[in-house]
């Protein structure tokens, strides 16, 4: 049967169809993460939590406002680099947080970048001016002073920045609670302002409220005042953050990191373990199976004792074992999974070779006198090619499986983001147990969309391969178990 | 007896399995210098307790540290450490075999014991447990809806059974249980997330065995969900392709009964492969178990696999582990071999 006519047989089919419509869509889709992301974007980014220091942790995914009603907090950053107002030495740098949601922030930052001063380090202070008029400082973040051995001018915060949480600390504490002592002249215990400083920042104290505030609705103005001894010195940037309580596509886990984009860098990676790993234990199973059965003798009794072997091996025990004594890199894992994985394949193409081998077209061939490797390439390999197509079909999710399986199990390649690994940290973190769903459902959700692509592809090859071939279960059965 | 030599040739056939597997273990733990790194540990551990020992009679510190340095020269060379690892190959074979692998490293047994052998023996039985249960009954299921479903073939809801079976094979189980724990236990409150007792546990008798039944709901429930799809599928194709097989036709044409030709002409000829997809099943699900057993904190053998490769890694449990796994793996193997001479005759004379 031709490529095509294959082809238009699978079309032809339900399964077949909706399996060749995901295949497209998840190519298309992980072209884009390819183009979109750097291909080191596990090693570089997600493992590395300072690129995640700005996101709100463990909050779901911005759409399920829609479904929860009530006015959700936007993820807000705020950033400038020009002051809003210059007063003698004194710089001011102004941003506006427009605060009308039903819940606070999960938490309010400022960072400081590109610092550079002549003689002494300016000098900072975080002020919050709140829609009724009052104003608190809540921060004066220390710039260090220079070294000994150091020539002006000093350059600070260069790379990185100068982050100050303005939600935490003993200090901010204290400055909102003289505030609501001076303005409000309510005495609201510390010990209840420390667990709710975000509330407090953008509330009003009310006996009776949640934690006895009440939030207030309005336009904050954030600034941070720079004091600079001289008037060469600079500042860079200015960035306030306000952690909103959603966030993206699909929400962030306990680091702050963007789920939608782990979720996306996972998979091409699924698709290029399912692939690479299919691919090659199906041209080495056929491949042998076919030598095995045209062969015959010694060459057949070797390899059929070889994949008998390697048949009867537990496979995500020992897969377990090797990687954990060997090394978690991806291609191991692959390399791996293909070693153990070839042998079902092996010996359903060497009971095909073997009727083709006495039949008239091989027998014809060897009296034109074609060499062995060439009557094994071009005329027995073609009447095996559907079958082993299929299984080739088959294996992909099975390797998908496995591989997600072992990164479940911590056992994964840490320089990859694989859809296993963001399950492992959701189960090992505990957020199954605090019913953080955004962060365990769509990962498996994608393992499964990926597999049962697969799946499908075989489900319509049905009509291809002869039904009758399949004596017992598929081949590629036993290697599916080890991922479940 | 026919039947004994093609037993007797699997047999020889698993056994050499079992052994490559060894072989493999062995390698691989010697040539990266784990099984170096683990023996140190022994002959550490009873030096220490020697140390103690002696220093009750030799008082004079130079003195002791000369009579430890000896013992440890004697452990070192009665352990192997003094030679390469391939040349105590056979050596470590053999302790593997006897599961003689020491001490667990932080793991203890129930009972306290940390000795490797009594750990893995102990949840040995839980494992056991939900396996079975799981596989007795996809087995019912799959047998009865599969067969009715050939009947069935083409219609709609045949149709529909083979998308589930796609979807099902499609699913991990242990990510289905985690599902399940959010679905069952925390949003609805109705079964535990997970252990296998209550606590505290119920006295012996019949409660604590209601309340292992209780906790073993879930992950029963995710095995068999995932396994029954693809099982009812094999069924129903293998008896389908059976029920269009002459002898079938010819069987009808005599007039019997439908219920006898379905079974005496139609199951029992499918019985083989039937069993050898049950026994399949078995076994991935016994690989399986470890990331079930995970999920549901299963006090068996898959659990003890990942607490041993989790954070402080306990070689010797692993090493035991993943032979104690091959040699069930194998022995399903056999018994798979043993039913399927029992039910095709045509194997008994070739």
């Amino acid at each position: 049967m031709t490529p095509r006519g294959m082809l238009r047989e699978l079309l032809a089919t339900g399964p077949g169809k909706a399996g060749m419509g995901l295949l497209v869509a998840l190519l298309a889709l992980s072209l884009y993460a390819l183009v979109a992301f750097p291909l080191d974007f596990g090693a570089k980014r997600w493992s590395n939590p300072s690129v995640w220091a700005d996101n709100p942790r463990s909050v779901p995914p911005v759409w399920t406002g829609l479904l929860s009603g009530g006015r959700s907090m936007p993820h807000t950053v705020l950033e400038t680099e020009e002051p809003a107002e210059v007063s003698g030495a004194t710089r001011t740098y102004r941003l506006r947080l427009e605060f009308e949601a039903d819940v606070p922030p999960t938490f309010l930052t400022v960072a400081v970048a590109g610092v550079r001063y002549h003689a002494r380090p300016p000098r900072l202070e975080v002020v919050v001016r709140r829609p009724d008029g009052t104003s608190v400082v809540l921060a004066r973040p220390q710039v260090p002073g220079p070294r000994s051995g150091e020539a002006a001018p000093y350059e600070r915060f260069g790379e990185g920045s100068l982050r100050v949480a303005l939600t935490s600390g003993e200090r901010t504490t204290t400055a909102l609670r003289e505030l609501f002592l001076d303005e409000y002249a309510a005495d609201v215990p510390p010990e209840d302002l420390r667990d709710a400083l975000a509330r407090a920042i953008v509330s009003v104290p009310e006996p009776g409220a949640p934690d006895g505030l009440r939030l207030l609705r309005g336009s904050y103005d954030l600034e941070l005042r720079a004091t600079f001894d001289d008037p060469r010195d600079e500042l860079g940037s200015v960035r306030f953050v306000a952690g909103g309580s959603r966030f993206g596509l699909m929400g962030t886990d306990s680091l702050g990191r963007d789920l939608a984009q782990g979720l996306l860098i996972g998979l091409p990676i699924a698709l290029f373990i399912g692939i690479t790993a299919s691919i090659a234990s199906t041209a080495i199973g056929a491949t042998l199976g076919i030598v095995s059965g045209y062969m015959g003798g010694k060459t057949d009794l070797v390899i059929q004792r070889l994949a008998d072997v390697v048949a009867n091996v537990p496979l995500l025990p020992l897969l377990i074992f090797l990687v954990f004594v060997v090394g978690s890199h991806l291609l191991l894992i692959i390399l791996f999974l293909v070693a153990f994985s070839w042998p079902g394949l092996t010996i359903l193409v060497r009971s095909m070779v073997l009727q083709l081998r006495s039949g008239q077209l091989v027998e014809s061939a060897v009296v034109i006198g074609a060499s062995r490797w060439r009557i094994m390439s071009r005329h027995i390999f073609p009447h095996t090619a559907p079958y082993v197509l299929a299984q080739m079909i088959f294996f992909a999710p099975a390797a998908i499986l496995a591989e997600a399986g072992l990164s479940f199990l911590g056992l994964g390649d840490p320089s990859v983001v694989t859809w296993g690994q963001i399950l492992e940290s959701g189960f090992r973190t505990g957020a199954v147990f605090l019913g953080w769903w955004w962060w365990v459902i769509p990962p498996g959700v994608a393992i499964v969309i990926t597999a049962l692509t697969f799946m499908l592809l075989a489900l319509g090859m049905e009509p291809v391969v002869n039904p009758r071939l399949r004596s017992g279960a598929p081949a590629g059965y036993r290697a599916l178990g080890a991922g479940r | 007896m026919s039947f004994v030599r093609p037993l007797a040739v699997r047999a020889v056939t698993l056994i050499g399995v079992l052994l490559a597997v060894l072989v493999l273990l062995v390698v691989s733990l010697g040539a990266t210098g784990f099984s170096d790194r683990m023996l140190r540990a022994v002959v550490g551990e009873e030096v220490r307790g020697l140390r103690t020992a002696l220093a009750e009679t030799i008082r004079d510190p130079v003195e002791l540290e000369r009579a430890v340095e000896a013992q440890r020269g004697e452990l070192e060379r009665f352990y192997g450490l003094d030679r390469s690892w391939y040349t105590r190959l056979p050596d470590t074979v053999l302790r593997v075999i006897t599961l003689d692998l020491g001490e667990a490293r932080t793991l203890k047994s129930s009972s306290g014991s940390r000795r490797v052998s009594d750990i893995i023996l102990e949840r040995l039985p839980n494992t056991a447990l939900l396996i079975t249960t799981a596989l007795v009954i996809t087995a019912a299921i799959g047998l009865v809806v599969g067969s009715t479903m050939a009947a069935r073939a083409g219609t709609k809801l045949d149709r529909a059974l083979s998308y589930f079976a796609a979807t099902s094979f499609a699913i991990p189980a242990w990510w289905l249980g985690i599902l399940m724990i959010l679905l069952f236990a925390f949003q609805l409150r109705l079964l535990p997330a997970g252990g296998m007792y209550s606590t505290p546990p119920p006295e012996a008798g019949l409660l604590r065995f209601l309340d292992l039944l209780w906790h073993a709901v879930l992950p029963v429930f995710s095995l068999v969900l995932v396994t029954v799809g693809p099982y009812l599928y094999s069924v129903r194709t293998m008896t389908l392709s059976v029920a269009q097989e002459d002898h079938v036709m010819v069987a009808r044409a005599k007039g019997l009964p439908e219920g006898v030709v379905v079974r005496r002409h139609i199951l029992r000829v499918a019985a083989p492969p039937i069993v050898t997809g049950l026994i399949l099943g078995l076994t991935s699900s016994l690989g399986g178990s470890i990331l079930i057993e995970t999920v549901f904190n299963w006090r068996g053998m898959g659990r003890l696999y990942f607490d041993a490769v989790a954070g402080t890694p306990d070689e010797a449990v692993i090493v035991a582990l993943t032979f104690v796994f091959t040699l069930l793996y194998v022995a399903a193997r056999w018994l798979l071999e043993v039913l399927y001479v029992l039910l095709d005759p045509r194997v008994r004379y070739t």
